[in-house]
């Protein structure tokens, strides 16, 4: 602060001498207003001592700027994050079909160039069956496919394929096995495979598992899609009765959503493995459900199967229990993975995630991201396998 | 056809394949010689389901919701055929807590599925709580149930995002401990049971120093994977035995109407209803 011309002088000498890089926010003008100044450390003394040996006051309007530029540019970040999260999608709550498929949108858009979203189908109620495809590459690479929400009360399954489908995207280019997983591979995620079951879970009944198909000669609606699948169809832990929970329809892919996927895998020619997420019981299994006998590739899949169970319990202890669908969880005609694996995609695992009975259907939210965390661990170790053991 | 051996004569593989029930759980065939104990892998679901059925007998008989346990996992498990009278499991299991989910220590039990009546459990605990501690969190439960002037109602325990209201978590508790004795009175060896959700809640003011309630609560039926609806009628007086009546209505019936109805309509039981059956 200038208390005359003469004072005033100095400092617009000041201002001319450059090496000082001294940045005037307010010059001098006239001795009645304030000058405020932007001093580098390197100048600091410097200025001081000219100020004081010319009895010009001054004080001190911020100690250190890069301090308070740096938080700021934090709260900035910060906001925009929680700017995101709060208009866009938060990954640790539950969200309905339509605010799903608005964040696959967003997925396909900001990562574009990895990122594409696709459609294999129709729901029986028209809904689209929409996919993301991860790819870095040209062609027919081989591929990874991954489904959630095939029985739609399984609420934690499309939730972490969501937030697996942000950490892929996000990853790549960032973390080394992703990167180089998607340098190698295409990954195919389906988060609703029963975009109509999981509307109605919604809507009406969250208990509601099957499709939404009406079935001929019955009032009751609706097929289980896990055992409508063309292996064993029709044999034991499958109900004929079409009230059952787990009615295996009029006829193998007789749902729509299960055709839909069949077809594609078809037609793409080189799916090397295929994963399908379900709920709860904390489970890994490979085939065979539809009968109790070892599939020929027993001793790979256990070992590939404990190896992933390890990875998912070294992030928060969860642990898991490895072994064929018919050992572990119950003897199980018409499932995926079984029409997988006799289709000749040797890597075919079912995943039962969270909990292990205490919510069961009902997960807190609280538990979908670490859920999602430790899953993704178990998936990225089967995938890393299938990366090096090409057949 | 899955499941049948070769050398039967036609005629009676047909007698045997139209007796063959639809939508019947997995019967095992235990290729084991009767009388002799066999090691189970402790992964196989034989053995949680057992382990869970068991334990359904001691959250119901402690009739104390603040040691509701959940299985964690099986450490060792053998089974008996004991002919003509059933099956019998040893185990030894680690387990949670229900209510909060953490580390309950480990059980040594045995079950006994019978062919007519409920099975028979025995069960043993370590006890990783202050038995005072136990008493304590009880009688916090009992009193706020207790010093309702107004009756409590609530829906949906756990809600569809898995949240519970902390003012609810004593309702969650006592539907556990009373939904415990009709899952043991349904386990059998090829079915199990868990509590899915409390639907519907409604408490009956008593002038004596019991507690009752009357719950909508769905099971989760393995491996069939039905949802069961029962009406559970509960009367607890903070000591053993907690007293259950219930009647339940098979997934089937809910669905012939076709709507695909939600269960919490059968909620408006409880403004219809008074008396008890």
């Amino acid at each position: 602060k200038t208390r005359n011309e003469e004072q005033l002088k100095k400092l617009q000498f000041l201002e001319t001498l450059d090496h000082l890089e001294l940045d005037f926010w307010l010059n001098p003008s006239t001795p009645a207003l304030p000058v405020d100044v932007r001093i580098p450390a390197h100048s600091l003394q410097a200025v001081k001592v000219f100020l004081e040996s010319h009895g010009i006051e001054y004080s001190i309007l911020i100690e250190d700027l890069q301090v308070v530029l740096d938080r700021e540019k934090q709260d900035i970040v910060a906001s925009q994050q929680m700017e995101r999260s709060s208009s866009a999608f938060n990954y640790g709550t539950y969200h309905s079909l339509a605010s799903i498929y608005q964040e696959l949108d967003n997925l396909a858009s900001e990562y574009g160039n990895i990122v594409s979203k696709i459609q294999i189908g129709e729901s029986y109620e028209k809904r689209p069956l929409y996919a993301l495809k991860f790819s870095t590459g040209r062609g027919n690479r081989p591929a990874i496919w991954l489904d959630a929400g095939i029985h739609s009360r399984e609420w934690v399954t499309q939730a972490s394929a969501m937030w697996i489908a942000r950490k892929i995207a996000s990853d790549y280019g960032n973390d080394p096995s992703t990167t180089s997983l998607l340098n190698n591979l295409d990954i195919f995620l389906l988060p609703v495979a029963n975009p109509d079951g999981y509307e109605f879970t919604h809507t009406t009944n969250r208990m509601w598992r099957k499709t939404r198909s009406k079935n001929s000669g019955s009032l009751c609606i609706g097929v289980d899609p896990n055992r409508n699948w063309d292996a064993g169809f029709g044999g034991p832990g499958a109900s004929n009765n079409p009230c059952s929970d787990s009615y295996h329809g009029p006829s193998a892919n007789s749902e729509v959503e299960v055709k839909s996927i069949v077809n594609f895998i078809k037609n793409h020619g080189n799916i090397r493995a295929f994963l399908t997420l379900h709920s709860y019981s904390q489970l890994l299994m490979y085939p065979y459900g539809y009968k109790c006998t070892p599939p020929a590739d027993n001793a790979e899949l256990n070992t590939i199967g404990k190896a992933a169970a390890n990875s998912i319990q070294s992030l928060y202890g969860t642990t898991y229990t490895v072994g064929s669908i018919c050992t572990t969880i119950y003897q199980a005609s018409g499932g995926s993975i079984d029409w997988s694996y006799d289709y000749g995609i040797k890597y075919s695992f079912a995943f039962e995630l969270r909990d292990t009975g205490r919510y069961g259907f009902l997960l807190p939210a609280a538990q979908i991201i670490p859920t999602a965390e430790e899953t993704w661990l178990g998936l990225k170790t089967i995938m890393e396998y299938v990366q090096d053991n090409p057949y | 056809m899955p499941g049948f051996r070769a050398a039967l004569p036609a005629a009676l593989l047909l007698l045997l394949l139209s007796s063959f029930p639809p939508a019947a759980a997995e019967q095992p065939p235990w290729p084991w010689t009767p009388g002799a104990m066999h090691a189970l892998n402790p992964s196989d679901r034989h053995a949680s389901r057992a382990a869970w059925t068991a334990l359904h007998y001691s959250n119901y008989h402690e009739a104390s919701p603040s040691t509701l346990r959940a299985l964690r996992q099986v450490l060792k498990a053998t089974v008996k055929i004991i002919p003509g009278l059933g099956v019998k499991y040893y185990l030894q299991f680690t387990t949670e807590g229900y209510i909060n989910g953490e580390n309950a220590g480990s059980c040594l039990a045995t079950v006994l599925y019978l062919k007519k009546s409920p099975p028979e459990v025995y069960i043993k605990c370590a006890h990783t709580q202050d038995k005072k501690q136990i008493q304590e969190e009880d009688n916090k439960f009992y009193h706020y149930l207790h010093h309702q002037t107004k009756p409590i109602i609530a829906n949906n325990i756990p809600d569809s995002h898995g949240n519970i209201d902390r003012a609810h978590l004593p309702l969650w508790g006592l539907a556990i401990a009373g939904s415990s004795y009709i899952m043991l009175e349904k386990s059998t060896e090829n079915l199990g049971y868990f509590m899915a959700q409390v639907k519907a809640v409604k408490q009956r003011i008593r002038k004596d120093s019991a507690v009752e309630f009357e719950f909508i609560v769905l099971l989760h039926e393995t491996p069939t994977q039905k949802i069961e609806l029962c009406h559970m009628h509960l009367i607890w007086t903070l000591s053993p035995p907690l007293r259950v009546k219930y009647i339940c209505t098979s997934d089937n019936h809910w669905l012939e109407d076709g709507s695909g109805q939600d269960y919490g309509s059968a909620a408006g039981l409880f403004h219809e209803k008074e008396g008890n059956f």
